[in-house]
């Protein structure tokens, strides 16, 4: 017991008897499924579950899919709107929740801002339709621009989490010091504070990115005409003969996301 | 010739804001995922020079939702036999009339008079298909045309035999065995049933879904399953076959129907008569590989396909359309269920 620097009685996770254990079966559960859809995205069978060799030809087939390239693109689109505006909106709520003197109000304000984690999906879902309906019955327009909002709207707590983190984090010293050193509000921002927060507008941003391109329930509710995102092109297969084409294509999406999200985590690693 | 220039320039408009307008020339269709033939839907754009936006929903459900909300923007969607009943009792569908189209000529006889549109005056059916019984032939010769294959197996199918999941079809297929009505609440008749299900699954090797390979590969060798998939399991296994059980057969069949607050009601209607059309509709069956019911279709069919045994069905094949049953007896269906996944 020497040996061991450990003060006693401090707790430790990594201690505890079967820790090994039933970590490797967390990641066990986590990584077997997805390890076996890339796996069988190879295969040269029409079987998604019997091994026939290895061929890219799922991979080719899903490139020469007309559907699914439409709804790629159309994902993509939606991710790269909703991902720039809620991460201005998210930064500015960040800046006005955080560099301002606590004042009445700010708790409300916090649930207002993270409202779409709070409320279940399908709530938000079921209630965009329903007031969309009404929009759309009213106006006439039906295009893009409720899935655009939809979008928007719950990626802005996913971008503003990191960026509220990492201005809590940092020090109001420098801008103080600016400050005292006549530069203006603006100049403060755009010279000290936004440099700083860089990072975490980018992470905030990513995450955004990887939200919106992976919702399903949100979607599927308020997509119109010709509006079908990838996911919901992905959930339309499966009622149906189910090749690995789809495994191809969900391999894909893991690929960007697992890109994103690596991405996200040095940038996170470079603010300490 | 300008106008197709506008009409181009008009699709790239569109393609450009994303956002489908209510203009002429154009259809939306809404329909199950991975459904429709690509090759159809160019082929209806070439002929009516229509630009047509294709869209997916995964069940008959969800699609509801959202047309019954409004403001949807579609003007076709592709229902099942019951969900077409319950659209035209709420109101939402345009009495298109195809009975008085011109193709409707080449509609099967069988299926002019469905129950959930008698006379077909909103609906054209798009395909169709049924739940029977797959049984490996090499294993078990005599008649497969019976409910008998898996709830009164023969001694060479036992403990060989799997059932898929799924509370209705089985409950049916059980409901029909037995010579009783479908919906049935009636609690003696329902507990023959449920004793003849426990008694039977002593007898099942399992209860699952995706049968297609093990079939194949002969782990089982009797279930209930979808014509769909005892088809393709044939294909790679020859001793594989399909039976009609003559007590009574399930049958489900989509339909394309026009909704009453579509915006494009003439293009709509022309894609209805466009489908009834027999080289159109062996089309639609040569992609998705379920039966349609447009005669004279199977001469532009593959003859393994349209010959099939689980795609053409014997004469004297009757189809029974199972609407969704009341609350109550889905509440007793349901007990007998969990009992027998216990």
């Amino acid at each position: 017991m020497a040996d061991r620097a450990m003060p006693r009685g401090r707790f430790s996770v990594r201690e505890q008897r079967g820790f090994t254990t039933v970590a490797i079966l967390c990641f066990v559960m986590l990584y077997a499924p997805m390890l076996t859809l890339v796996i069988y995205s190879f295969n040269d069978g029409d079987s998604i579950a019997v091994w026939e060799g290895f061929s890219w030809r799922w991979y080719e087939i899903a490139f020469n899919n007309r559907e699914i390239r439409q709804a790629t693109v159309r994902s993509l689109q939606v991710a790269s709107f909703a991902t720039v505006v809620s991460t201005i909106t998210a930064t500015m709520a960040a800046l006005a929740t955080t560099r301002t003197p606590s004042y009445r109000g700010l708790t409300f304000v916090y649930a207002l801002v993270n409202q779409p984690l709070m409320v279940p999906e399908i709530v938000t879902a079921v209630a965009l339709l329903v007031f969309f309906a009404i929009v759309k019955v009213f106006t006439g327009y039906t295009g893009m621009g409720y899935l655009l909002a939809a979008h928007t709207a719950f990626c802005i707590p996913f971008a503003y989490m990191p960026i509220r983190a990492r201005l809590e984090d940092m020090s109001l010293t420098l801008e103080q010091a600016a400050a005292d050193l006549y530069a203006t509000p603006w100049r403060t921002f755009r010279h000290v504070t936004l440099p700083l927060l860089l990072p975490g507008i980018l992470a905030g941003g990513m995450l955004a990115f990887v939200i919106s391109l992976d919702d399903v329930v949100i979607t599927l509710f308020v997509a119109g005409p010709g509006q079908d995102t990838l996911p919901l092109y992905v959930i339309g297969q499966l009622r149906r003969i189910v090749t690995p084409e789809m495994n191809a294509v969900s391999s894909l999406f893991l690929l960007v996301s697992a890109l994103l999200v690596t991405l996200f985590f040095f940038l996170s690693r470079r603010r300490k | 010739m300008k106008r197709p220039i506008i009409g181009v320039a008009a699709a790239a408009g569109l393609l450009l804001f994303a956002g489908p307008a209510a203009a002429e020339g154009e259809l939306n269709i809404f329909n199950w995922g991975n459904y429709t033939n690509p090759k159809l839907i160019e082929k209806f754009e070439q002929t009516h020079h229509v630009k047509v936006t294709l869209s997916d929903y995964d069940s008959n459900d969800s699609m509801l939702a959202k047309i019954k909300a409004g403001g949807h923007g579609y003007d076709i969607v592709v229902p099942s036999d019951y969900m077409v009943k319950i659209m035209i009792g709420e109101g939402l569908l345009l009495e298109t009339r195809p009975n008085q189209m011109s193709n409707f000529k080449n509609l099967s006889k069988q299926w002019a008079g469905v129950y959930f549109d008698e006379g077909r005056n909103y609906s054209v059916p798009w395909q169709w298909g049924t739940t029977g019984v797959t049984v490996n032939t090499k294993t078990y010769g005599g008649d497969i045309n019976t409910w008998a294959m898996v709830f009164d197996p023969p001694e060479e199918l036992k403990g060989k035999i799997n059932v898929v999941p799924e509370m209705n079809d089985v409950m049916n297929a059980a409901l029909f065995y037995k010579g009783f009505p479908y919906c049935n609440s009636n609690r003696e008749q329902l507990k023959e049933v449920s004793d003849m299900l426990v008694a039977a699954k002593k007898d099942w090797l399992s209860m699952e879904y995706g049968n297609v390979e093990r079939f194949g590969k002969e782990d089982i060798h009797a279930g209930v399953n979808w014509n769909g998939a005892s088809m393709r399991a044939r294909l790679s296994n020859p001793a594989v076959a399909y039976g009609y059980p003559k007590e009574g057969i399930g049958t489900w069949m989509d339909n394309v129907v026009v909704l009453k607050d579509a915006k494009n009601i003439e293009n709509a209607k022309l894609f209805q008569n466009f489908i009834m059309d027999p080289e159109n509709a062996a089309m639609i069956s040569d992609f998705a590989k379920y039966a349609n019911a447009i005669d004279g279709s199977e001469k532009f069919l593959p003859a393994e396909f349209a010959q099939a045994p689980e795609i053409k069905a014997p004469s004297w094949y009757k189809p029974v359309f199972v609407p969704p049953c009341p609350q109550e007896v889905n509440e007793l269906y349901t007990k007998i269920w969990t009992n027998l996944m216990k």
